[in-house]
């Protein structure tokens, strides 16, 4: 019962934080000076007819949610209008329906942009953060466990110039000494392969991905590392470790069977808490390796001022971070049993 | 059961800055991180006269002069512009660090006040306020940097406000917890009972306590400003109008630099950033170390090899009954930072088959480092510095690390003090006590062990539906007796039991002391009892070591310790402890504390609180006597009398 209470709690709140993203999401685009077309007008070739055909079409035309004078674009006259006819009901309508909007640059909708590329930013994600967590954890553990010995501190500093390490700077240098040692120099296939065999081409994903997963690895591998090393200092001098000890268990025995579990604990939390940093580093590595991903959406969004592709992002990135959140405090009640009865 | 080598660290000198200081200075990292950053501040405030070029002007540069590789004239080389960028670099220290400053100090600021607002006062606004802030913790902050920045203009004021407005919220929760641990501090809550105001208290009474923690993580806070705004404007969304190093490497990596070989223009602008952020990263940890020192030590760091010496027989025999383990001369240390703390000097005892020893004294004299150095259990600072520890033909004091991992619970097991966190939380209690059986006992059918595991819960009083339960959901005592079934499950031949019951109420200790003392009967066990009560002693013991300061005050059967002490400290002890035969005895307590470890007097260790110290006691260490029967007295006394 307590459990289920735990899960609903930890759901509402996931569904509060949407909800606030969702509202945040539309008001940043509206009431920020950036008004795409506002933006065009200053241009006078752009006609006054085109301008109001161009409201209608991005639906900016409609008042943005009830009678607040400043947020509505065009005056409507009466107040109390239709609140189904606002753009703030609209938004939420089409978000339901899983519409994002219509790029400027492509005049297509945006989710269907994005479908795609959150496929590929999902992979390179995918690939970075599992090989961070796995050698971040491996030299932490190890760090930990050989404590004041030269391995340790090899492992601490490595770890602290690797979290200082801008993304995107190291994935430059990566992609300038790669670019002369064969790789590819972006980019997720080469183009003009779409026609060669399946094994190919999964070869040539793979031969794209070395050099932007492996930014993603060296930048995160650095605050894994720290965190799973002093969470194993914690443990490792918790008075059940010694209890372990005592009962003659080896040190190998002790490591896996008592201290891993314990310390991995702040790791999933971590993980969590990490997921809005780890966004920050695809966009910036996408944008160095030209990786047709969110981030890439974002870089090239931003030089065509391409909006509803930005705003689409944004909130794409925002809810799966909060999913994401969700779904590491739910791991976390399975992997620590006090957690149910709190 | 945590042994005190904290008592090795110097006492913490007069003034709270100088003290500081000096812990600092030690700090390696710390060093290292605020020299980084002192240079690159000096780069900055002196930009104008250290760059070699001025990088607003493009007079007298031609097309020749763009992407050119380090030369005499151009220590970095030139950009696509054909500008210098040593010159360029240095300017753009100053953008870095104004953007890492101000925005910053924004966050810190709204995250201080959320934060001390929410701990203070507490309620509906604290919750109203850290749900703000979870939600925006929640939210990815760069693509919502990048959103706002893109939508506004571009200008070094607005990027700050933004990387500002959006950094607060680790800054907010720091200072709210922390808030709420000094809030309940006594002289909080009599500034409050006084009546002092609300600012008052929170500017003299909390903020002072909050701070430190504050500079930590605005530290943390102002390179995740350094690096955001870098990334802002390698992202295009810099300032057009102010040269900085993300702005730099837009242009670099924009325009052709990667495909030129131009490596001077892509490494020099981000070497920058690596620098600061570094040295942010590096004076963070630093101060972090010193105002949260942890023991840099845990369990399963290898000890201090034993010191090997000769033993010398001081102890007489007193029972027939064969000597299970027999402790000889055994003197322990803890070393650590230059200093020795002798924490345990040549102590010697015998254990008889089916003996329960009693081993008494204030706490910090010595008691647990002697028991875990029986079963090797010293943490890595100490050591083991003579004598021997003979168990069944070995010499536990020497034994090689896997033979002692044999020995551990089979021959000699332990039950902790605080059975509390003995238990690991996220295993059943069943199958810790499993876990033992499995590792001395390889080979064991799962039912034969699952009914041993049920036998021993049943023998400590323990339901069989409770066996597959976290600690957690046990009670104390629970916790307790589980902790005896599990110290029972190898059949040892000697149990330590170091104080199982201090922290448990009166009636869960009586329940269980009467339980080991029956299993002692019934399974022949072999018992050392550690304990500072001289009640149960009197009741259970067999014999009675006392030790003071880490030596052996007396040694005796139960009978001589309770009728003829002989060791001052004895006596003094017996004087605090009621009498229930004597209810018209007194109580005196003795005064002063046990030596610390690290400042041990020259003579007798107890010479200082001895009501009968006399001009030997001070200058000279008493040796051990040996009076009829067995009965040993490390007092100079007993000589004096004789």
């Amino acid at each position: 019962m307590k459990r289920y209470r735990y899960l609903l709690k930890k759901v509402s709140w996931s569904a509060f934080t949407i909800l606030f993203v969702l509202i945040l999401n539309f008001f940043l685009f509206r009431v920020l000076p950036g008004d795409p077309v506002k933006a065009g007008t200053h241009d006078p070739r752009f006609k006054k007819e085109n301008q109001e055909a161009m409201r209608v079409r991005f639906g900016l035309d409609k008042p943005v949610i009830n009678c607040f004078e400043t947020l509505n674009p065009i005056k409507v006259g009466d107040c109390w209008i239709n609140p189904f006819e606002t753009q703030f009901f609209i938004y939420i309508r089409n978000l339901v329906q899983g519409e994002l909007g219509i790029s400027y640059h492509t005049n297509g909708p945006v989710a269907d942009i994005l479908v795609e590329r959150l496929w590929n930013t999902l992979l390179l994600i995918g690939a970075g953060q599992i090989l961070s967590i796995i050698v971040g954890i491996l030299f932490g553990l190890f760090a930990a466990w050989k404590a004041r010995t030269v391995i340790d501190y090899s492992a601490l500093i490595t770890g602290l110039v690797t979290w200082s390490l801008p993304t995107f700077w190291l994935g430059i240098i990566l992609l300038f000494w790669g670019s002369g040692h064969g790789f590819p120099i972006g980019g997720r296939i080469t183009p003009g392969t779409s026609s060669y065999p399946l094994s190919y081409q999964i070869a040539d994903i793979a031969k794209h991905m070395v050099l932007p997963t492996l930014t993603y690895t060296i930048v995160y591998m650095g605050e894994y590392l720290l965190v799973m090393r002093s969470s194993l200092m914690d443990v490792l001098s918790e008075d059940y470790i010694l209890t372990a000890k005592a009962k003659g268990l080896s040190t190998f025995q002790i490591l896996k069977d008592h201290a891993l579990k314990n310390a991995m604990l702040p790791i999933v939390t971590i993980i969590a808490i990490n997921l809005g940093f780890t966004v920050a580093g695809a966009i910036q590595i996408e944008a160095v390796f030209s990786w047709p991903g969110l981030g890439g959406a974002v870089y090239e969004a931003l030089e065509r001022r391409d909006y509803p592709v930005l705003q689409g992002v944004f909130l794409l990135i925002a809810v799966s971070v909060v999913i994401a959140n969700l779904i590491a405090d739910l791991m976390y009640s399975y992997l620590d049993p006090r957690v149910q009865t709190e | 059961m945590a042994v005190q080598t904290a008592e090795l660290k110097p006492s913490v000198p007069s003034s709270p800055l100088t003290g500081f200081w000096r812990e600092f200075r030690k700090n390696r990292m710390g060093v290292v991180g605020l020299v980084m950053l002192v240079l690159i501040v000096i780069v900055a405030i002196f930009a104008p006269a250290l760059a070699p070029y001025d990088p607003e002007t493009s007079e007298g540069i031609t097309s020749r002069d763009i992407y050119n590789p380090p030369s005499t004239d151009h220590w970095f080389g030139t950009d696509d512009a054909g500008k210098d960028v040593l010159s360029s670099f240095i300017y753009g220290s100053r953008v870095s660090l104004i953007v890492g400053f101000f925005a910053a100090f924004i966050s810190i600021v709204i995250g201080g006040v959320i934060g001390i607002v929410a701990g203070y006062y507490g309620g509906r606004l604290e919750n109203i306020l850290m749900r703000f802030t979870d939600t925006m913790l929640v939210i990815p902050d760069l693509p919502l940097i990048v959103v706002i920045v893109a939508l506004t203009k571009p200008s070094l004021l607005n990027i700050i406000f933004v990387i500002g407005l959006l950094g607060w919220t680790t800054t907010a929760r720091v200072v709210r917890s922390q808030t709420l641990a000094v809030k309940s501090r006594k002289f909080v809550l009599r500034a409050r009972a006084i009546g002092a105001g609300t600012r008052h208290i929170i500017l003299h009474h909390i903020l002072p306590l909050v701070l430190p923690l504050l500079v930590v993580n605005a530290i943390l806070v102002i390179s995740l400003a350094i690096l955001n705004e870098s990334t802002l404007s390698f992202l295009g969304l810099g300032d057009p109008t102010a040269t900085s190093w993300g702005q730099m490497l837009n242009f670099a990596f924009g325009r052709g630099a990667m495909s030129a070989g131009a490596w001077w223009a892509l490494v020099v602008p981000g070497f920058g950033i690596v620098w600061v952020v570094l040295g942010l990263t590096l004076l963070g940890h630093g101060l972090e170390q010193i105002l949260n020192p942890r023991l840099e030590s845990h369990h399963l760091m290898p000890g201090r090899p034993t010191v090997q010496t000769e033993a010398v027989d001081v102890t007489g025999k007193r029972s027939d009954v064969p000597v299970l383990l027999d402790v000889r001369n055994l003197s322990i240390h803890y070393v650590g930072d230059g200093q020795v703390a002798k924490a345990v000097h040549n102590v010697s005892f015998q254990l008889h088959e089916g003996e329960l020893l009693g081993l008494v004294g204030e706490s910090g004299c010595g008691k647990t480092t002697l028991m875990m150095a029986l079963m090797r259990l010293l943490p890595a600072a100490g050591q083991i510095a003579s004598g021997s520890i003979r168990f069944g033909g070995w010499d536990l004091a020497t034994l090689k690390e896997d033979e002692m991992a044999e020995i551990r619970w089979k021959g000699i097991s332990i039950i902790f003090q605080g059975a509390m966190n003995a238990l690991n939380p996220v295993r059943t209690v069943g199958d810790q006590i499993a876990e033992a059986i499995n590792k001395h006992m390889p080979g064991l059918p799962h039912g034969v062990v699952n009914a041993r595991v049920l036998e021993l819960l049943d023998l400590v009083g323990i339901a069989a539906e409770h066996k597959d339960h976290y600690p957690h959901q046990y009670s104390g005592g629970m916790r307790q007796r589980a902790m005896i079934a599990m110290a029972l499950s190898c059949d040892p031949q000697v149990v330590i039991a170091d104080e199982p019951t201090t922290a448990l109420d009166v009636m869960i200790q009586a329940q269980i002391l009467e339980l080991l003392d029956d299993l002692r009967k019934k399974l022949g066990l072999a018992i050392i009892f550690v304990t500072h009560d001289l009640g149960v002693v009197a009741e259970m013991c067999d014999s009675v070591l006392v030790m003071y300061g880490g030596m052996t005050a007396e040694y005796a059967s139960v009978d001589s310790i309770y009728n003829a002490p002989r060791h001052p400290y004895t006596q003094e002890l017996l004087k605090a402890f009621p009498d229930l035969s004597k209810p018209e005895k007194r109580l005196t307590s003795i005064p002063g504390y046990p030596p610390k470890l690290n400042a041990l007097p020259d003579g007798c260790r107890f010479a200082p609180r001895c009501p009968l110290a006399f001009e030997r006691c001070v200058t000279e260490m008493p040796r051990l006597h040996e009076l009829n029967g067995g009965h040993i007295v490390g007092c100079h006394l007993v000589e004096e009398k004789s």
